[in-house]
């Protein structure tokens, strides 16, 4: 019999992959975006078994919220009627590119199944020092080891907003008639 | 035939996150290749994103190393500056054609 933390890793497993496949087949955006939703929120469960509690809720309300909502904002600013010439033409052209998908997927189970790493970790390695100590030894690592890549991250998020609202405010902005 | 040990095979190993991740990964792959709307090429990207950040936390935990849920913090900032500009490109495409096909963005300029 299966415990708790395999059964439930199972079930989480099937609901990620199966709202991953809906966000590529569904055929109407807004289901797309719901399905990415579904599979958000379920990874943001996964971290939680995962013990990492912080990265779990900034997963829950970075990508399951505002990211999200970004991306449903747009849609609806679009208001798509035909769900015309979505997917690219060509029985073969389509046929190949799951082939190639799936042989990526093969080569990199491939190397999983006989890498020395995965084998030797069968179990948690336990690091007393920073077990248990979550958000507080991951604040300390942040504002120390890597504050250099956290200013600069600051840096990035100034940059790109002023680029996304050159980009989006051309030409009238959102509401331009013509 | 064997009797089988269900203790032991019921264990979560590292390999099974990883095989999680590859399948979640190409998932993504799949829909950038084979969509043509942009915003749903952006949502697989998104999702290409997530199943690396589903490697990074795995090894983190397995490795007993926080390092790996510092890198997850700053992959998710990248991405979501990523869907900023995205979907800025994809409101500048739709005000001038009316639709987001990608086939659209080779007439951008300016």
């Amino acid at each position: 019999m299966m415990d708790m933390p395999s059964f439930l890793f199972y079930i989480m497993t099937f609901v990620i992959l199966a709202a991953a496949s809906s966000v590529v087949l569904l055929r109407n955006p807004i289901h797309s975006a719901l399905a990415l939703a579904i599979t958000m929120i379920t990874l943001g469960f996964m971290y939680f078994g995962l013990e990492a509690y912080f990265i779990a809720g900034v997963q829950l309300i970075v990508y399951a919220g505002a990211v999200m909502v970004m991306f449903v904002m747009v849609l609806m600013l679009f208001d798509l009627k035909k769900e015309v010439g979505q997917v690219t033409k060509g029985t073969i052209g389509a046929l190949m590119k799951v082939l190639c998908g799936m042989a990526l997927s093969g080569i990199i189970t491939w190397a999983i199944r006989y890498s020395s790493i995965s084998t030797e970790l069968k179990k948690p390695l336990q690091n007393p020092a920073e077990q248990m100590a979550g958000v507080k030894i991951l604040a300390v690592q942040l504002f120390t080891k890597y504050v250099f890549a956290f200013e600069l991250l600051g840096a990035l998020l100034l940059i790109i907003a002023v680029g996304v609202v050159a980009v989006a405010r051309s030409r009238g902005g959102t509401h331009a008639r013509d | 035939m064997p009797e089988i040990d269900f203790t032991q095979a019921a264990t979560i190993t590292l390999n099974h996150y990883l095989s999680l991740s590859t399948g979640l990964f190409c998932l993504g792959m799949l829909g950038v290749l084979l969509r043509r709307n942009v915003i749903v090429m952006l949502m697989s990207i998104e999702i290409m994103l997530n199943a690396v950040n589903l490697t990074f936390v795995a090894f983190a935990h397995y490795r007993g190393d926080i390092s790996g849920n510092i890198l997850v913090f700053f992959v998710m900032t990248v991405a979501a500056a990523e869907a900023g500009v995205g979907l800025a490109l994809a409101v500048a495409i739709f005000k001038r054609f009316k639709d987001v096909n990608i086939k659209l963005f080779e007439q951008l300029k300016g």
